[in-house]
């Protein structure tokens, strides 16, 4: 089974006499992973939705009667760099009423402050994003130096970064985070790139220790072998020769790592969301609606959808990609 | 073997040693917040006059020993931790050592509760996944449990809620999956204690099940490949005794030692169920000590806590998978 996994990806390794035929034999390739990995293909199409809505910008009133105005509820364009728009100016239209139902104005109905709950849902997948996204390029780039330089030299170097790991690991993984989030002598106000990086520090261990393991794998390797005998130092080793090999490796971890990232960004928001930078978050939605939520389920569901299918996305998509790219790493 | 464990208890103090002292440095990298909001009553009276705010301040500072240098502190904390004394709450004055045993009864019956449940429906759906490989019954159960896996645990907790209550208002659902007013210990009555724990132990056993399922059917599919199942296939045994005697026993191995990891970390896998269904357990005392005003006694006696169970129960887990199978020999 694994055998033919490996092989989907090969879109582009077509024959060359079949040049004409190449957009059918990508179609094809397409077809094929979604024939043999439907549920990785469920979670690639989430991740696109998502993707997609992050294009869209932000309402500045989360109160906008004009929403239904765009045929998707949003604008697109100036996407991911504009700042995100604090919630706590938003000017209640006359119009807005608090917990309004579902309508042509107001897709998924309002909140408890007479705010739109389907731009806040679209504002918060940029959110998640954002942190997901940099709490990984933290987690990756660190505990994967840590884990190749310890893998790598092994030694009492491993031994005293591993049982470190292991201190950091047996840190509960939450305490930690709102830990972490209410201490910052950086920023005197909640701020994203910290609750981002806080994020990334909490995955750092598990990061390193796949590394780790995929690299005392490589390392003996005989081309690693060969590169040291012609007198490779052991920057460059690393460098040139392992780092390129476990590549897959890091992008499998990094990809199933998003979902982890966005689920305890919004468990974040859930259990301590004054720890949060205001703003549109699923989280702290959920955190909101749940006194409330016998009486007026739809905030709170509609965050809970949120949640679910972008988890369940990266999730899906991560594990097709792992299979794909890396079958060994299956059960790690 | 006794070498082996030796050293990882000594690797295992270590580790703590470690804990105790980042918990310890990542409180101490700010405390003037923590010191002003504890001195609240005390600057109320004296806040318009400069000095007296000062004194307030260095009173509460000295009442909570954040006065001394950090070396000072960290030494008297490490010689209190020596003897199990984890200091006094910041917040309510009494031994975090009392108030955390007063509050792990819950936390644990909830974990425990909450394994059966995984075992009990992870064992046949993962054996029935695993037998009846890349049909659709395997797909149906695979696809439930990676959506367990995938959906977070307060998600379903809350979608629960919300359809108990609204479609179901008349009759005792909403009673059994809804969160309560007031707790009841299983010493003082065991039928509300259960009514309380219902929800949170199937919601999260569930989502606790999911990953066993998922790691045993991996297993059983290894083991159904091996030549003894295809050995005791051959002489005509019967499928249940193949499956039960010979392919369980061997796969059950590494399920065991995972159950056995799932269970040290009952309390940081417990923080949101507790929460939601105000269960007044560790992970919900953890939180209020974190919240507003941290209570730096509290965390760094509950981390310690918590680490500790960990790194004793995966020594455990470690020994205990040794012993199941002799193959493995440490060294």
């Amino acid at each position: 089974m694994a055998y033919e996994e490996q092989a989907i990806p090969t879109v582009t390794t077509a024959a060359p006499a079949a040049a004409p035929l190449r957009r059918a034999k990508w179609w094809s390739g397409v077809l094929k992973f979604i024939r043999k990995k439907p549920l990785g293909a469920i979670g690639f199409a989430i991740v696109g939705v998502l993707i997609f809505a992050t294009l869209g910008t932000p309402k500045l009133s989360f109160g906008a009667p004009s929403l239904p105005d765009r045929p998707l509820g949003f604008e697109l364009g100036r996407p991911w760099l504009q700042r995100y728009s604090p919630d706590a100016t938003f000017k209640l239209n006359s119009r807005a009423q608090i917990f309004e139902g579902v309508s042509s104005e107001h897709w998924l109905g309002t909140d408890k402050a007479g705010r739109d709950v389907w731009s806040r849902v679209i504002n918060g997948a940029r959110r998640s994003l954002f942190v997901g996204i940099w709490a990984l390029i933290l987690a990756t780039i660190i505990g994967a130096t840590i884990g190749i330089v310890s893998g790598y030299f092994g030694g009492l170097l491993d031994t005293v970064v591993q049982r470190l790991m292991d201190a950091l690991q047996s840190f509960p993984p939450l305490i930690a985070l709102i830990l972490l989030v209410s201490i910052n002598p950086l920023t005197t106000s909640p701020n994203l790139l910290v609750i981002a990086f806080a994020l990334g520090f909490v995955g750092i261990p598990s990061v390193q220790r796949i590394v780790r393991a995929v690299v005392l794998a490589t390392r003996e390797q005989q081309y690693v072998e060969a590169a040291r005998t012609i007198g490779a130092s052991d920057l460059r080793t690393m460098r040139y020769y392992i780092l390129p090999n476990i590549m897959a490796s890091i992008i499998i971890v990094f990809s199933t790592g998003l979902g982890v990232a966005i689920l305890a960004e919004s468990t974040l928001g859930f259990i301590a969301p004054d720890k949060l930078p205001v703003g549109p978050s699923w989280g702290v939605m959920l955190n909101e609606a749940q006194p409330v939520i016998v009486d007026h389920p739809l905030p709170g569901l509609a965050s809970c959808i949120a949640i679910a299918a972008a988890v369940l996305g990266f999730n899906l998509a991560g594990d097709a990609l792992r299979d794909v790219l890396d079958p060994r790493l299956r059960l790690t | 073997m006794q070498q082996y464990i030796i050293r990882r208890v000594l690797l295992n103090f270590l580790v703590i040693f470690l804990v105790a002292t980042m918990v310890f440095l990542a409180l101490r990298i700010d405390t003037t917040n923590v010191v002003r909001n504890a001195s609240g009553a005390c600057l109320g009276g004296a806040i318009n006059t400069q000095n007296g705010a000062q004194t307030c301040l260095s009173i509460t500072k000295a009442q909570l020993g954040l006065n001394h240098s950090l070396p000072v502190q960290y030494w008297d904390y490490l010689k209190k931790l020596a003897v199990g004394d984890l200091g006094r709450s910041f917040k309510s004055q009494n031994p975090v050592m009392g108030e955390i045993r007063q509050r792990v009864a819950p936390t644990i019956e909830l974990g425990l509760l909450e394994i059966i449940v995984a075992v009990i429906v992870a064992l046949p759906i993962g054996i029935i996944s695993a037998i009846r490989q890349d049909t659709w019954v395997d797909y149906i159960l695979r696809f439930v449990s990676i959506a367990f896996l995938g959906i977070p645990i307060f998600v379903i907790a809350l979608v629960t809620i919300i359809v108990t209550s609204r479609f179901a208002g008349g009759t005792a659902l909403p009673d059994w999956f809804g969160p309560h007013q007031t707790y009841y210990s299983l010493a003082s009555d065991p039928y509300q204690n259960l009514k309380i724990m219902f929800a949170p132990a199937i919601i999260g056993g569930l989502g606790t099940g999911a990953v066993i399922m998922r790691f045993l059917r991996s297993q059983m599919l290894e083991v159904l490949r091996q030549d003894y199942v295809r050995t005791a296939w051959s002489k005509g045994l019967r499928e249940r005794v193949v499956i039960s005697r010979h392919a369980l026993k061997n796969a059950l191995i590494p399920v065991l030692t995972l159950i056995g990891i799932l269970l040290g970390s009952i309390v940081s896998a417990n923080i949101v169920l507790e929460t939601i269904y105000t269960i007044p357990g560790i992970g919900n005392y953890v939180v209020f000590a974190v919240a507003q005003n941290p209570d730096f006694p509290v965390i760094q006696g509950i981390v310690i806590v918590v680490a500790t169970t960990l790194v004793f129960i995966n020594l455990l887990v470690d020994v205990a998978y040794g012993w199941l199978d002799p193959r493995i020999r440490y060294s």
